[in-house]
């Protein structure tokens, strides 16, 4: 177990490989309980929202989450995150444990005026069940066969614990769910996932199965110093060219991207976050993340390089240089929308 | 159960000393807190260290650590094979583990924990 953010968290439960592996094979739990749940109502939330956010949303389908980010004025990211709209006047959004008060007073400055609540201590929490099998999981658990909801649907399905509400969403780009139990049904659906040979999977397992989708990480490919532009995050910006929000004016008057994220791969030892990447000898950039690709089995890392930079690179393992290769991103195609 | 016939350093690294001979490993409890190891890197026969200075460097799935020499000498043999068979590492870290032979001159092991004192900083991190 490790602290997170004023958590304790398991990194694994056994062997970080074999819980990767089982995620990207058959199914995977992971008890995300420690990302903030916030839930905003009244009339006029999704306007508000839609200029507190990065993303639009006030064409945000009831029923249906997306992925945007919370912009500084001048379009630097402070966080990445989902909107879930629950009703007409209904939003639930999921934001960053360690991001969990800036964001929190944030979002209630520019959303003066609307009915506000922090759900992440009431007991209840996330469970993200993801993996080919998963559906199957979820069948069984409800007892629905019929069962099939639409990539980045929200519902709820029946259970022997009652009414459990989900969402068709991930962090490890295979076929999964977001589970939202309340306090009485977590551990009552921890256990029935148990013993429905789901995989218990931990913080490490995590990291490479989002890393082998390119999926960023706060901290990591994302930050204040960096848009969604240049992060290749277009699609959490929807509308960004006509739109009012904080950050827009900024985005709008941004010159083309200078620099990209990249992916590499190698031999052995892992790229760890802050090595430097060279190229024909010269420092071009540092890795923003590495991790033991179960898929590749081979080392991958990503790190932001200037976008003219072409020739032999290498990465600076603690003083020792050893060959990297250019990749396209993500490592593992996504499956989430199969 | 872990040897009582070495000393221990608070880094996690073996001594056992033979004469002027000096085997170096790291512990059990090393191995389990890196997990899943994935490179293993060690010197050449003839390097010559001094006590504290990493000599080679060991990682895993979750991390990247030095490798610390707990005396001062020179470097005559190295288990070379294990960089390749990283798992004799992980699973007997005590014996087939070992990682290399330094000659010492007149240095000796003390300052170094013995099992009785190594089991309690063991405790007292797990």
């Amino acid at each position: 177990m490790v602290p997170f953010a004023g958590w304790s968290m398991p990194v694994d439960y056994g062997s970080i490989l074999n819980e990767a592996k089982a995620v990207r094979e058959g199914s995977g739990v992971f008890d995300v309980s420690h990302m903030a749940r916030f839930v905003f109502r009244g009339d006029d939330v999704a306007t508000k929202l839609d200029y507190a956010l990065g993303g639009c949303i006030t064409d945000q389908p009831v029923g249906v989450a997306r992925y945007t980010m919370l912009l500084q004025d001048d379009a630097g990211i402070l966080d990445d995150l989902l909107t879930y709209r629950l009703a007409d006047d209904e939003f639930m959004l999921v934001v960053n444990a360690s991001n969990r008060e800036r964001d929190w007073d944030l979002l209630a400055e520019r959303l003066d005026g609307v009915e506000c609540s922090d759900l992440t201590e009431d007991g209840g929490g996330i469970l993200a069940l993801q993996g080919p099998e998963s559906l199957n999981v979820l069948r069984k658990l409800s007892g629905d066969d019929n069962f099939a909801p639409a990539f980045l649907g929200l519902g709820e399905i029946e259970t022997n614990f009652g009414t459990l509400f989900f969402a068709r969403t991930g962090y490890t780009g295979e076929h999964g769910y977001e589970l939202f139990p309340s306090a009485e049904q977590i551990v009552p659906l921890w256990m029935s996932l148990m013993s429905l040979d789901v995989t218990p999977v931990g913080l490490g397992s995590r990291d490479i199965l989002r890393l082998e989708a390119a999926l960023p990480l706060y901290g990591h490919e994302i930050h204040e110093n960096i848009t969604p532009f240049d992060a290749g995050l277009r699609f959490g910006v929807r509308g960004w060219k006509t739109r009012d929000f904080i950050g827009g004016d900024a985005l709008r008057a941004l010159p083309e991207p200078d620099k990209h994220l990249i992916g590499f791969t190698c031999e052995k030892r892992i790229p760890r976050e802050g090595y430097n990447v060279l190229c024909d000898g010269e420092i071009v950039g540092t890795i923003c993340s590495g991790a033991m690709s179960v898929v590749l089995g081979k080392p991958i890392a990503t790190a932001y390089v200037p976008k003219n930079v072409d020739g032999d690179f290498s990465i600076d393992f603690r003083g020792k240089p050893h060959a990297a290769t250019c990749v396209d991103l993500p490592f593992v195609p996504h499956r989430s929308r199969d | 159960m872990r040897p009582n016939d070495r000393s221990y350093l608070d880094s996690h690294e073996w001594a056992k000393i033979d004469g002027n001979i000096v085997t170096v490993g790291i512990s059990d409890f090393a191995v389990e807190q890196l997990g899943e190891l994935v490179y293993l890197d060690l010197p050449e026969a003839g390097a010559t260290f001094i006590a504290g200075e990493a000599f080679g460097e060991v990682e895993s799935v979750k991390a990247v650590s030095d490798l610390n020499c707990p005396v001062v000498g020179e470097v005559i043999e190295v288990n070379s094979d294990l960089c390749d068979n990283l798992e004799d590492l992980q699973n007997n870290p005590f014996e087939g583990g070992w990682l290399m032979k330094v000659k010492i001159d007149g240095d000796n092991l003390d300052g170094m924990l013995d099992l009785a004192a190594y089991e309690e900083l063991v405790s007292s991190q797990s």
